[in-house]
């Protein structure tokens, strides 16, 4: 009886380690390991780099941005060669010192990118992110469902669309959204203004059908939802599909979001990843995937040539980014939030 | 009188399984549709199931789950067999605390566990990996295997195991020709609902997964965020064609097997 | 061997699960204890100081109705797959050696296609143009389409669908290995139909209906996909509430807070059950 479980107890031991062993392997130089959404590149444009420099691509994704920042430094900045994630989060890895400036005498292309994405908060000096895509929250709505023209987001709130409006679910987008109908900004930190917006959130809530970040599009297609506010690739998308349905971009201003590159701190092979920022800035290739993911494209090198809808319009410019916010602010925000969630499913 | 008594048994249990394949059918139909999007029925085309085999991303997150539902199955079923075989035999008083901290991982949500063990593991800087997904979701197997075995354990006569032991079988013996037997198909249910579980899991995963690592529920929930592609439901169709083919192969062996005996 | 003999020997046994659970649940458990104590800081982090903020923000009336809301959903699953989920493990348990082969069979096949993907089928089904509503309206039971979709009853529909597999296995188990001369004693003892179930079969499988609960109410006390999918989100339910914070919300004290409190709140419940249904399993074995 013992030796059996002893020897039962060795093989598991043995195996667990050699499993281990193999899973925790470093990659090698010829192994660029790109980290961020999934279904984010057409798969001949990652084909197309490594026939091009021999480097395989590992494609790695997270769910969320917070994800993305706790595994890389729970890595200390390394394991991952080049990152794609949203802006305000990339704010976070730079300041944490998890981000390596970008090597331009390789990134040669680097003036290819529209001067109008660079400059951000995140990076003012432009030393650390290469922009990959631009998204633009609108709202998207069925003429034929809705019988008054919506202009903006006060519209949303009308009795007429009971129960029949589809929205994604970021807190702080739909908060933000709230206090542009106010005419504040997105990014209050004045907690009774907030708690204001709270207040008119709840006044939303009977023409809510849906809160969902996916997929929330085919709500409109399969007439569930006759009105979303949508990510920009969802409006792509569902526009794709039914050329009939109106986009707005709301009079009471834009929400902005920039989805940028980076190169983590201590990136195993950091001359690939590099030489992949400066494949991303093709135009061609911007192109590729720009069309293949649907948001706006931030490469003007690749402006003349990508498909008209994803080329933003004159007024994008002053649109205004989500920002992190006082400890306060968030749980406030975070309050009205599931306040709002609550009241819908009443 | 009889035959009307059958007849609702027979009646209610195709109902509930006629229920339950509902939604599979809806997947599989999809998986023909000639659209991207599970809207409406567009015509039949197998273009997706072409694109499922070119996709070489997808079919290694189908390897990666299936070995990982396996390791971390057999490690289950050795450690929660003991554990309950062993529980059921001694006495002491910590025992319903040390019961319910061992079964404490199906009684948390999932994404407590993920969270928990993602900052525990990086506190004892294990590498993020094929280690530390096969830590974690052992870690959720055991407590299946634990309570299978152990609600059959309950029923069994102890006496028939001291019987066999009055008339002289060694232990082991005693074990293995009077325990295990009836105990096995107490472990084979453990291991399929952990096996399962393990190859369902995308909560836990998403946190304690390396990054050159990916399972399929971690392809098809990341999937999700930008939309379905009906090469899923093309995959899950193949699945569920090797499913039933494997099983239907395996009792036909079983069959064959006993004819010849 | 000699030194095997008796205890020592069931020691043994126990020994990779206690040294497992020890270091892999107790440690993670304590550590996210020590968490829900801890300083939130803006951004992702927290700071080692020790405060009860985190637990006194739960008392605001929106929090503790997501703890109802959880609580209620959990409940109507668990009542409904009982009494659906039953029934079904017994009577399969009834059926021939044949019979159960099939049924069995039938049961695995739905485990192991994704649980996501199955909810997606039902999302397509429920739709306002989806095949349900098509079909109600094609037999004129109703005149336009149903609003299923993002309702309790959708959400309700998915979550007894999801578990219901883990309810009839353990039921089954139960009824498989029962005693069936103890019934058969008891009717001919006089007892009718009725009484023999009553006093005979169901005490002896409540331990597989009472794994059943356990299988069923804890996982859908923590369970937000579902009404994720199927509810459009409107339903607030702890889970959520908690992955909001971990995630976007970026409050990870708070969020293990809340989760001690859910943990704390099913390890009572399931004390509770196992007093009110006299099944104390755990006093049973000793």
């Amino acid at each position: 009886m013992k030796k059996k479980l002893l020897a039962l107890l060795c093989a598991a031991m043995l195996l667990l380690s050699l499993t281990g062993c193999a899973g925790s392997g470093k990659t090698s130089n010829d192994e660029l390991v790109l980290y961020t959404w999934e279904e984010m590149f057409p798969q001949e444009v990652l084909d197309g780099f490594t026939k091009k420099t021999g480097v395989k691509i590992i494609y790695s994704n997270f769910d969320y941005d917070e994800t993305m920042l706790e595994k890389l430094t729970q890595a200390k900045g390394g394991d991952y060669d080049v990152v794609i994630a949203d802006d305000y989060i990339i704010e976070q890895a730079i300041s944490a010192g998890l981000v390596s400036e970008i090597d331009k005498s390789v990134v040669t292309n680097f003036s290819n990118i529209n001067p109008r994405y660079q400059g951000q908060f995140y990076d003012p000096e432009d030393k650390y992110t290469v922009p990959y895509g631009c998204g633009i929250p609108l709202i998207v709505y069925d003429p034929a469902a809705v019988d008054f023209e919506i202009k903006g987001y006060n519209d949303l709130w009308n009795p007429a669309l009971k129960d029949s409006v589809a929205i994604t679910a970021n807190y702080r987008v739909i908060n933000g959204i709230t206090l542009l109908s106010m005419g504040k900004s997105m990014n209050e930190e004045d907690l009774d203004v907030i708690a204001q917006a709270g207040e008119k959130l709840l006044a939303l809530a009977p023409n809510i059908r849906l809160i969902q970040d996916d997929n929330t599009q085919n709500a409109l297609l399969n007439g569930e939802a006759a009105a979303a506010f949508l990510y920009t690739s969802q409006v792509t998308q569902v526009m794709a599909e039914n050329p009939n349905l109106k986009v707005v971009y709301p009079e009471e201003g834009l929400g902005f979001g920039i989805m940028a590159a980076f190169i983590p701190s201590n990136a195993p092979n950091k001359q690939a990843a590099n030489e992949f920022l400066r494949y991303l800035l093709e135009p061609e290739i911007s192109k590729a995937c720009m069309e293949y993911i649907g948001y706006v494209n931030t490469t003007g090198a690749a402006d003349s040539i990508v498909n008209p809808m994803l080329v933003a319009p004159e007024s994008a410019g002053s649109g205004e980014f989500i920002m992190n916010v006082s400890e306060e602010a968030n749980d406030a925000y975070n309050r009205n939030w599931t306040a709002f969630k609550a009241a819908c499913g009443q | 009188m009889k035959n009307k008594r059958f007849s609702f048994p027979a009646f209610y249990l195709a109902v509930v399984t006629l229920v339950t394949y509902l939604p599979i059918a809806v997947v599989v139909l999809f998986s023909f549709n000639d659209s991207k999007l599970s809207v409406a029925w567009k015509g039949f085309s197998l273009r997706w199931y072409e694109s499922l085999f070119r996709d070489a991303a997808l079919m290694e997150a189908l390897r990666n789950s299936l070995l990982l539902g396996l390791v971390s199955c057999a490690f289950a079923a050795v450690i929660g067999t003991l554990g309950a075989i062993g529980m059921a035999r001694v006495h002491y008083r910590s025992k319903a605390m040390m019961e319910y901290l061992s079964t404490m991982p199906i009684m948390l949500p999932e994404i407590i566990l993920g969270m928990v063990f993602m900052a525990f593991f990086s506190l004892l800087r294990l590498p993020f990996g094929w280690l530390t997904l096969i830590i974690a979701h052992t870690s959720f197997c055991i407590p299946y295997v634990y309570l299978m075995v152990k609600a059959r354990l309950v029923g069994i006569d102890k006496s028939i195991e001291e019987a066999a032991r009055d008339l002289g079988a060694s232990p082991v013996r005693a074990f293995f020709d009077i325990t295990l037997p009836l105990i096995l198909p107490a472990v084979a249910s453990g291991c399929i609902l952990s096996f399962a579980m393990s190859f369902d899991d995308v909560v836990i995963s998403i946190f304690v997964n390396g990054p050159t690592l990916s399972t399929l529920p971690i392809k098809v929930y990341t999937q999700i965020r930008t939309g379905v592609t009906p090469e899923i439901n093309a995959l899950c169709t193949i699945i569920l064609v090797s499913v039933i083919a494997i099983l239907l192969l395996s009792s036909a062996l079983r069959r064959k097997g006993r004819v010849e005996d | 061997m000699n030194a095997l003999k008796g205890a020592g020997r069931w020691w043994l046994c126990i020994a990779p699960m206690y040294l497992f659970t020890l270091v892999f649940v107790l440690g993670p458990v304590l550590y996210m204890v020590a968490v829900s104590f801890a300083q939130n800081e803006a951004g992702t982090g927290f700071r080692w100081a020790f405060t009860l903020e985190n637990f006194s923000k739960m008392r605001d009336p929106i929090y503790l109705q997501c703890f109802r809301e959880s609580f209620q959903l959990a409940l109507s699953t668990t009542v409904l797959n009982a009494l659906i989920g039953y029934p079904f493990g017994y009577f399969m348990g009834r059926l021939s050696a044949k019979g159960k082969r099939i049924m069995m069979f039938l049961i695995m096949v739905p485990f192991w296609t994704s649980s996501l993907i199955r909810l997606y089928g039902w999302l397509i089904l429920l739709q306002a143009k989806g095949a349900v509503n098509n079909l109600l309206l094609a037999l004129g039971i109703i005149d336009a389409p149903l609003k299923i979709l993002y309702t309790y009853p959708a959400v309700l529909i998915g979550m007894v669908y999801g578990l219901l597999p883990f309810m009839i296995l353990a039921v089954y188990t139960s009824v498989e290995k029962m005693d069936w001369t103890l019934v058969e004693a008891s009717r001919d003892l006089g007892a009718s139909r009725a009484k023999a179930f009553f006093t005979v079969t169901l005490p002896m499988t409540l331990p597989g209906l009472m794994s059943g609960v356990i299988l069923t109410f804890v996982p859908s006390m923590g369970l937000f996909f579902i009404a994720d999918l199927l509810g459009g989100n409107k339903i607030v339910l702890v889970g959520s509430l908690i992955q909001d914070q971990m995630t976007r919300g970026s409050n990870q004290p708070f969020a293990a807070a809340l989760a001690l409190v859910l943990a704390a709140m099913t390890t009572l419940m399931l004390w509770g059950y196992r007093k009110l249904t006299g099944t104390s399993e755990l006093e049973g074995m000793l």
